[in-house]
């Protein structure tokens, strides 16, 4: 469904059509089905928060909460803080908005372990978004795969949404990490991260000119 | 105030200071009663009449080169002279010595209200705002809806001065339709009952009219991929006025779209330029520089900061090795050192969030004092500094719709502004930590996290004397991960869009995390020589040529 209406919606966006407010239901539309169908399309929903901004009697709330929240989902790209400019400073303020803005808040800052707490405290939030959750946790292994060579078994749980044993083998099997015991080995970080040292080179083409000129 | 009086003096009318606005509006922006109040107070001086007639007939005649001097030497001069402080002359008037030339007539009114947009004190009147957009619909509309191309040729700096323009007057007018508070009964119904103008939707119909019309977009498509633009240009296309139209609206668009909030359109837009290179279309300086300011600010709104640093870092170093070429021509000169003190701001302020080495003669100018200060006070936490460099540099967001017909009379005009900044300091809010963690991690190679959790703590001056280790590592790790995220960013490398890019850290200073040490990775600099030298040299050489020249 979201992949047949993918072409559809592309025609919509080309050129000033795209912001013809007649297309807002057939866009809107095209939302829900992204929350239904695990599917993402950023450009669609910009286009969506353009049309409102530009017509604000027809500001839809539900769309507009659903939209912020599959941003969340694609983490670490900064979906979330580009739909945000889109819209305005009374418009956050309303509710469940809020509460979305504050969850993009602890997300960026990746304190991970309130953040699950804030979504478990009210799933009827987050519960229309297909895969919220194990999108979620695609950018907890993010950033534990850019960060850790090594982190113990127990905090790389906690940072999943204290998940059980059966799921954090499962997130380990996908990313291609190893047990080691306590531990987890992620990666071998010293290959990509090193002291890099800068020296300028200077070769005789580049000075040829200046010494030519030192008579 | 002393402009005023001097005004007043000079030509006799009787107004008050505070009164400026409504008597300002009595010059009505009717044609028919202006040239009435201007023959009575001003005769144009007969050297502005011929220039008037030669100007006419170098349009006419398409005389390219001759119109370059004209657009670019006479008008700025006779402006100087003669109109500093006043309009123009009138439409009809112009009219009658131009045989009512109707393009003739449409770009001068271009020029007449550019201009008073630009040096009248009090800015244009409503009548003013909506007489120049109706000019604009003329214009675009003999351009746009011929058949064949139009028999027009304008040198390229005034076809970008114009989309700019254009641009520029529907920021004003948003700006000035936000402020209601000032505004009359008369004044509000009438904004109210001609929505139509100034609409934002007909500014982007505009613009996307004439990228179409010129078939830039696929122009530029092939000219990347190393073909014959004209191959795809079409009718249209072909000519250089409608060619480098498109080219400007692209700008034209990706202000706009800057001006929304939209940074994800305003990269798009650009598919297939690559701001960075010389090409055919990219010879107008103000322009380059225009697009750097608007593609590096929706780089840095979008966390990529080292894309951001490169467009910035390249086009100030242009100007700062072209600057000589600007100096000559003063009403440009102001624009462009705005802009480019406005970047070095915005660079400064990637620069603390996101250090990184750039080129040396740039970073010999972010050491000076007003720079140097700034970034200081910065790196130092304090977030007053951020938003007030931000504001200073940021581009003047608006609102695409006025306020409600009902709302109460206030001034809505910073609404976006506000709320822009806001976005923009929940970032910096976000990073306030990275700096301090930066700075220790600086000084070490491996740092156990518990140790620089007991530095941090010290940082912060614990006052109860109490300390909770695991507490102060716990929230450490957030920071930490925190530190990753941030500064592993999309970074452009090839490709016709620059919305696409691969993730990389290309902060100067990474680490890792090993179960609990943390393995730092800083870059080094060694000194360098090579400039020094070359200083040396020239200085040396010179010395030698004038002891040579010293006839004893």
């Amino acid at each position: 469904m979201a992949e047949a209406m993918k072409q559809t919606v592309a025609a919509m966006l080309k050129g000033i059509e795209r912001y013809n407010p007649d297309n807002l239901p057939t866009l809107e539309r095209y939302v829900e089905i992204q929350s239904r169908e695990n599917a993402y399309d950023l450009e669609a929903n910009l286009a969506v928060l353009k049309l409102y901004q530009f017509n604000p009697q027809r500001f839809n709330i539900d769309i507009t909460s659903q939209i912020l929240l599959k941003a969340l989902t694609n983490f670490p790209h900064t979906d979330f803080i580009l739909c945000k400019c889109l819209l305005n400073e009374r418009q956050l303020a309303e509710e469940p908005i809020n509460q979305i803005m504050y969850l993009g808040d602890i997300l960026e800052q990746c304190d991970f372990e309130l953040f699950w707490a804030r979504v478990h405290s009210m799933p009827e939030l987050t519960q229309r978004i297909t895969g919220f959750l194990d999108s979620i946790r695609k950018f907890v292994c993010h950033v534990v795969g850019i960060t850790y060579q090594r982190i113990d078994r127990a905090h790389l749980a906690e940072l999943l949404g204290d998940v059980d044993d059966i799921t954090l083998k499962h997130w380990v099997k996908k990313y291609g990490w190893k047990e080691e015991g306590t531990l987890i080995f992620i990666a071998n970080q010293d290959e990509n991260i090193k002291t890099k040292n800068i020296n300028e080179k200077i070769d005789f083409e580049s000075v040829g000119a200046i010494m030519a000129s030192c008579r | 105030m002393y402009a005023n009086e001097e005004y007043e003096q000079s030509y006799g009318r009787d107004y008050e200071y505070g009164n400026y606005e409504t008597e300002y509006g009595a010059h009505t922006g009717d044609p028919n009663l202006d040239s009435e109040y201007n023959r009575q107070y001003f005769k144009m001086p007969e050297l502005v009449q011929k220039f008037l007639q030669y100007f006419r007939n170098a349009v006419s005649e398409g005389s390219i080169f001759e119109l370059q001097n004209l657009y670019e030497a006479s008008w700025p001069k006779l402006t100087e002279d003669f109109f500093e402080k006043r309009p123009w002359p009138e439409e009809a008037e112009v009219a009658a010595l131009v045989e009512n030339d109707p393009v003739f007539m449409i770009l001068y009114k271009e020029l007449y209200f550019r201009h008073i947009y630009a040096r009248i004190q009090g800015g244009p009147t409503l009548e003013q705002r909506f007489n120049s957009f109706f000019n604009y619909c003329d214009l675009f509309n003999y351009i746009l809806s011929e058949e064949e191309p139009v028999p027009l040729e304008l040198p390229d700096l005034w076809l970008w001065e114009l989309v700019d323009e254009f641009v520029y007057q529907f920021q004003s007018f948003a700006q000035y339709r936000a402020r209601l508070q000032k505004k009359t009964a008369q004044e509000l119904e009438t904004l109210n009952s001609h929505n139509k103008v100034w609409n934002v939707l007909c500014v982007l119909n505009v613009l996307h009219s004439l990228v179409d019309k010129s078939n830039i977009k696929q122009q530029l498509e092939v000219y990347a991929s190393g073909g014959d633009p004209d191959s795809v240009a079409g009718e249209f296309g072909r000519h250089s006025l409608y060619k480098m139209l498109g080219y400007f609206s692209l700008v034209g668009l990706l202000r706009l779209h800057s001006l929304l909030g939209d940074y994800y359109q305003a990269i798009k837009v650009l598919e297939n330029i690559e701001i960075h290179k010389k090409s055919q279309y990219a010879h107008v300086p103000a322009c380059q520089i225009s697009t750097s300011y608007y593609v590096g600010f929706a780089y840095m709104m979008m966390r990529r900061y080292s894309d951001a640093i490169r467009t910035f870092s390249s086009i100030l170093l242009y100007i700062q090795r072209t600057k000589q070429l600007f100096a000559t021509k003063s009403y440009q000169h102001d624009q462009i050192n705005k802009q480019t003190d406005q970047m070095y701001h915005l660079l400064a302020i990637c620069l603390v969030l996101h250090p990184q080495c750039i080129d040396e003669s740039i970073q010999q100018t972010l050491r000076e004092k007003n720079y140097h200060e700034k970034m200081y006070k910065m790196q130092y936490g304090d977030l007053q500094e951020f938003e007030n460099c931000f504001v200073y540099a940021c581009p003047k967001f608006l609102s695409p719709c006025p306020p409600a017909v009902d709302a109460i009379p206030d001034d809505y005009s910073k609404e976006a502004i506000r709320h822009q900044t806001s976005v923009f300091m929940d970032e910096v809010q976000q990073q306030r930590m990275l700096p301090t963690i930066r700075s220790y991690l600086k000084l070490y190679t491996t740092l156990p996290i518990s140790k620089l959790a007991t530095f941090m703590a010290q940082n912060q001056r614990n006052n109860e004397g109490k300390r909770d280790l695991d507490k102060e590592i716990q929230v450490l790790i957030i920071h930490l991960l925190c530190f990753k995220h941030k500064m592993k960013n999309i970074v452009w490398s090839k490709g016709p869009s620059g919305l696409e890019g691969k993730f990389q850290s290309g902060s100067e200073l990474d680490f890792y995390i090993d179960n609990d040490m943390i393995h730092i990775a800083d870059t080094k600099v060694a000194h360098r020589y090579g400039d020094f030298f070359i200083r040396k040299i020239l200085k040396f050489e010179d010395l030698n040529r004038k002891l040579h020249h010293i006839k004893m």
